[in-house]
């Protein structure tokens, strides 16, 4: 576990918001219990993304409390919960695409590397080339094939055109879209189907070559194929990329994730090993909603 | 006994009926008004409507003056008014938003947008043409482009508004500041209807009278110079029209009909050129 001191960097997150129910701050390090790390006998592995006590609202609605979770560097990890719990606001912070509204405010921590990332100093552009992200539908642009690749690259890096033609390759190939679509670089990216285009977006992400990959219900809106195809991407990006998804489909979060944490009404209830969430959870509330009790 | 099944069959003939009726009523005026138009005007337009200037009463002539005077106003107005309503409708469907001065900004656009086009007019007339101290061609260019902002506004910002708010985060979250996401992808995705807009807003003016009544007033010789007053279809089909001379009767008919064929004309371009930038088709 990475712990790096970081005093400098704590936001007055307390300060902003001088009652919110759980604001006190977390000493470092992340309280055992819950939101424990990994425990399993295997050695845990580094985490890329430390929470820490990080309350989210929309307006004056509470939507996280006291959120505090560690992202395993290159696995998979599953944010699932009954709508309304919280994932893909979770989710939503980590490359602080909420700021985009102006009453959505997050307090407390996100440290990536150990660097608080909701720092107002930290760097935006440069938090989103480190965290790329695909939404739930896809959002192919109004452009080529080609040049919904290159829109991300160019915004950071002047390429020669034989280098961005190498580049858009590479993210096409990774994205196990390049056969598809190789004839076609040209045509709009709004003719593909959703499942090509929802791959289109994976591309788009990873040509700006993130480290975190947040996937916010990234099949829900395909057919049974196209899921399928994205699972097993899923399963291959692993290896370069930490990973993390929100679902709302169970089997989905077994099937392709290595850690799954689970969250109800604003709480994190529980995190562990996949496996152990779903063959034997601690928690009576997570039992209860993988066995379809609720949610 | 009728069954609740058969009544609603009932309801659905009746209403029906109704509003085909409301749309036959809507067009008979309509195709009434076109073929007036061709049946008075077509026999007037002739090569020399488009080579001479208005002449005198009782003397031959056309055009000319007037349609090249038309196509002035129009393009200038356009050329100011579209920047703009396109700029403004900008700030209001990305910027401005739901804050309280874009609220303010878009009521007032509200009203200017169903504001008589005389009002335009009489506030060029009062604003510029008595301050120079002579009706001209920039007057009424103006007063055109007061006519096309709030159109262009306002159907800028509903066509912006109609880009889904995925499409915004998919590229704010790729590392794009606001002004990038703006100009690359809303503008691109929103063009068709922001191009749409533009050209109504042409449509809109190139038969507006009064504004012009008050500015570039009119002239009865050839002029390009805007500093001037300058000649232009509206003003000359209504003064030639209430006149009591029926050779300029007859190019009044022949105005009309060039208006109408031009705006139809356009539109039909616009809907070609446009259906085939169009992504998707």
């Amino acid at each position: 576990m990475r712990e790096t001191e970081i005093p400098a960097l704590r936001p007055p997150a307390v300060a902003e918001h001088p009652t919110p129910p759980h604001a006190a701050p977390v000493v470092a390090p992340i309280t055992e219990g819950k939101a424990g790390p990994l425990a399993t006998g295997a050695v845990a592995p580094a985490s890329k993304v430390t929470v820490r006590d990080l309350n989210f609202y929309y307006g004056s609605q509470q939507a996280l409390k006291s959120i505090s979770l560690e992202i395993p560097e290159k696995q998979v990890t599953a944010f699932i919960g009954p709508s309304g719990c919280g994932k893909s606001t979770l989710l939503r912070t980590f490359n602080r695409i909420y700021e985009l509204y102006p009453r959505h405010i997050a307090t407390g921590e996100v440290l990536i590397d150990g660097v608080n990332v909701l720092n107002k100093d930290y760097d935006l552009n440069l938090l989103r080339t480190k965290v790329g992200m695909v939404f739930q539908k896809p959002t192919p642009f109004p452009m080529s094939i080609y040049d919904n690749i290159a829109f991300g690259v160019r915004l950071h890096h002047n390429l020669s055109r034989r280098q961005m033609d190498e580049r858009v390759e590479k993210a096409l190939r990774r994205a196990a879209l390049w056969d598809e679509v190789k004839d076609k670089l040209y045509q709009d990216g709004t003719q593909l189907s959703g499942g090509q285009q929802q791959r289109l977006c994976i591309a788009r992400a990873i040509a700006v070559q993130p480290e975190v990959l947040l996937l916010d219900e990234p099949a829900s809106a395909l057919d049974p194929i196209s899921t399928l195809k994205i699972e097993e991407l899923i399963n291959e990006l692993k290896t370069d990329y930490t990973i993390v998804i929100v679902t709302h489909n169970m089997q989905q979060a077994a099937r392709v994730s290595d850690v799954t944490a689970f969250l109800y009404v604003g709480n994190l209830i529980e995190i562990g090993p996949t496996r152990t969430i779903f063959t034997n959870p601690r928690e009576k509330q997570t039992e209860d909603y993988i066995t379809g009790r609720y949610g | 006994m009728i069954t609740l099944y058969q009544r609603r069959r009932l309801y659905n003939g009746a209403l029906l009926s109704v509003a085909m009726l409301a749309t036959v009523f809507g067009l008979f005026w309509l195709a009434w008004l076109l073929i007036t138009l061709f049946s008075q005007g077509v026999s007037w337009i002739t090569p020399t409507t488009f080579t001479q200037i208005t002449p005198p009463p009782g003397s031959a002539g056309g055009l000319a003056n007037a349609i090249v005077g038309s196509i002035l106003l129009t393009l200038g107005g356009v050329a100011v008014g579209a920047p703009i309503g396109i700029l403004a409708g900008t700030y209001l469907a990305e910027f401005g938003r739901d804050r309280g001065i874009a609220v303010t900004v878009r009521f007032v656009n509200d009203i200017l947008l169903s504001a008589p086009s005389i009002i335009m007019g009489v506030f060029i007339y009062a604003a510029v043409v008595v301050t120079t101290g002579h009706f001209s061609g920039w007057a009424g260019m103006l007063a055109l482009a007061l006519i096309v902002i709030p159109v262009v506004v306002r159907t800028t910002e509903d066509m912006m508004r109609l880009v889904p708010d995925a499409l915004r985060e998919a590229a704010a979250a790729l590392g794009a500041p606001q002004w990038k996401v703006v100009i690359s992808v809303v503008y691109r995705a929103a063009r068709t209807g922001i191009l749409t807009g533009v050209l109504l807003s042409v449509a809109r003016i190139s038969g507006e009278t009064a504004p012009l009544l008050f500015t570039a007033l009119n002239n009865q010789f050839w002029n390009t110079d805007l500093g001037k007053p300058i000649a232009n279809l509206p003003v000359v089909i209504f003064q030639f029209a209430m006149s009591p001379y029926e050779d300029w009767h007859n190019l009044a008919w022949a105005g009309a009909l060039i208006i109408t064929l031009s705006v139809l004309l356009l539109n039909i371009f616009a809907r070609i050129v446009l259906r085939e930038r169009q992504p998707g088709t």
